[in-house]
């Protein structure tokens, strides 16, 4: 057990730093791609036109292809796609991207269709009635968003939305492989150096466990709390 | 940011390879995940308490982990142990990609065996006790009644597992195989072009996963043909519409003569 201790004799800072920058990574990705969600969502609406073929597009895309492709993708010519994007502005500079940036964006990109998806299918199962209630009222347009379907449509796409979560959240393992310190590769030094590979594994996959447990857990009491105000469906 | 049609050209030999691989360590491990993923199944599900404990045990390890995890544990930590080490064992454990179908196989069965679950318990009771009323011996009951419902059932649940595991053999890299993602990084490593080998090979991944979905759609429809209501007519012309026949009153006359009901009353929703 000495080698999980924290400091210089023990690897127990290494893995704490590691764990750190999975669980940001994973929280970043999911706000990132959540924020992205709810507008690809409202603007993909309409189930046809223009905007609804280009949501379609890229969700076959990024749903298509595995994240750590994107990453690499991103990490690698990263620099040039910003380029290419900054030049119509007369902007001519090669900002060099460091992998923390490329994976949140990768997993961003992967990500975003599959919670625009779910919060889609639930803004249209929210009651017709309370969208034409407020429209009666003359709620302004924005209001009805933000006030009325958005957080009732929410509360429907929340169990999906925990589900995306804990798929992300082991979907970080993968960044690893493309050069950054998280919690996997602060294990693979660490039993690399040590030979005690089953310690130090044993660790990563405890982490995983509990913390997506852990934040199921919380998930499932605030579900609860927004389910309250709903009659429970007759089982 | 452009996309070298001749090197693509050039490179796509190296990509099939590694589609290949992809292919292989896919299809392999569909095959481990079922097998073991069935029989995980029955401990879990078994009437003995601690068989159903390590069955519950089994799944919240594999599923938790992240499969990269796994990989590291099967290929850097079973060796370790001198069972595995000095017996034969050590010719299986000292191939990646025995260790990498492994690893990968642990992490999909688990979620088979979540999925077999789901299905095996939303079997309705009826059809079963229907069975076994009419003497059929339990094994028989389990195989040609409950399974094929409860495959039925779990399909679309699988197919999302095997379409987001396709996804994840990426994670074989770390254990030294070249696959798909490998053979595009290999490429890039070689030529500094950021784009051509990692876009082609996205467009593999795309062809793969599709291809993979629509063949899960044609089974599924396949196997549900006896649900399709909404299926395209396929009878003859001359049978497809049967002829009203006499009617009085909106009801074909003989229905009518001997008073019986129009329809069967509506059954109840669930």
């Amino acid at each position: 057990m000495g080698l999980l201790a924290y400091g210089a004799d023990g690897y127990g800072d290494e893995l704490l730093d590691g764990a750190l920058v999975t669980v940001q990574l994973a929280v970043f990705s999911y706000l990132l791609a959540a924020i992205l969600g709810t507008l690809m969502a409202i603007l993909t609406l309409k189930p046809r036109g223009l905007r609804w073929m280009a949501g379609r597009v890229y969700a076959s895309v990024a749903t298509g292809i595995p994240s750590l492709l994107v990453i690499f993708l991103l990490y690698y010519g990263g620099t040039e796609i910003v380029h290419a994007l900054l030049a119509p502005f007369g902007v001519d500079e090669r900002p060099a991207i460091p992998p923390m940036a490329a994976a949140v964006a990768a997993l961003t990109f992967v990500y975003t269709p599959y919670l625009a998806d779910l919060l889609r299918s639930a803004i249209q199962n929210v009651p017709k009635g309370q969208l034409e209630a407020a429209e009666a009222l003359s709620v302004p347009r924005r209001q009805i968003w933000l006030k009325v379907l958005l957080p009732q449509a929410l509360r429907i796409a929340y169990p999906g939305f925990v589900n995306i979560w804990v798929v992300l959240l082991k979907d970080t393992a993968l960044v690893s492989l493309a050069g950054l310190t998280d919690l996997i590769a602060a294990a693979k030094v660490a039993s690399g150096s040590t030979r005690e590979p089953f310690l130090f594994y044993g660790v990563v996959v405890v982490f995983f466990i509990l913390f997506s447990a852990a934040t199921i857990r919380l998930a499932n009491r605030q579900s609860r709390r927004l389910d309250r105000g709903v009659r429970a469906s007759e089982a | 940011m452009t996309f070298d049609f001749a090197l693509a050209w050039t490179s796509l030999p190296a990509l099939l390879d590694g589609a290949w691989m992809t292919v292989l360590i896919t299809a392999s491990v569909m095959a481990v995940g079922a097998g073991l993923g069935f029989c995980m199944c029955l401990v879990r599900m078994s009437r003995n308490r601690a068989l159903a404990a390590i069955g519950a045990a089994y799944v919240a390890v594999f599923r938790g982990a992240p499969s990269i995890v796994l990989l590291y544990l099967v290929y850097a930590g079973l060796p370790q142990i001198s069972i595995v080490r000095d017996t034969p064992l050590w010719i299986l454990f000292a191939s990646p990609l025995f260790c990498a179908i492994l690893g990968l196989g642990l992490n999909h069965s688990a979620y088979v065996v979540e999925i077999l679950r789901g299905g095996l318990s939303a079997v309705p009771a009826g059809p079963v006790e229907a069975a076994l009323a009419l003497g059929l011996p339990p094994r028989i009951v389990f195989l040609k009644v409950r399974l094929p419902m409860a495959v039925r059932y779990g399909l679309k649940a699988y197919q999302n597992e095997v379409l987001i595991f396709l996804k994840s053999t990426v994670a074989v890299g770390a254990v030294t195989i070249a696959d798909l993602t490998g053979a595009a990084n290999e490429i890039f490593s070689m030529t500094y072009d950021p784009f051509t080998p990692l876009l082609t090979a996205g467009a593999m991944y795309w062809l793969l996963t599709n291809g993979l979905r629509l063949g899960f759609e044609a089974l599924d429809h396949r196997l549900n043909r006896h649900l399709a209501s909404n299926a395209p007519d396929r009878r003859p012309t001359t049978v497809r519409r049967p002829r009203p026949g006499l009617s009085l009153f909106g009801q074909p006359l003989v229905r009518r003569l001997r008073r019986l009901p129009a329809k069967p009353a509506a059954r109840e929703t669930q």
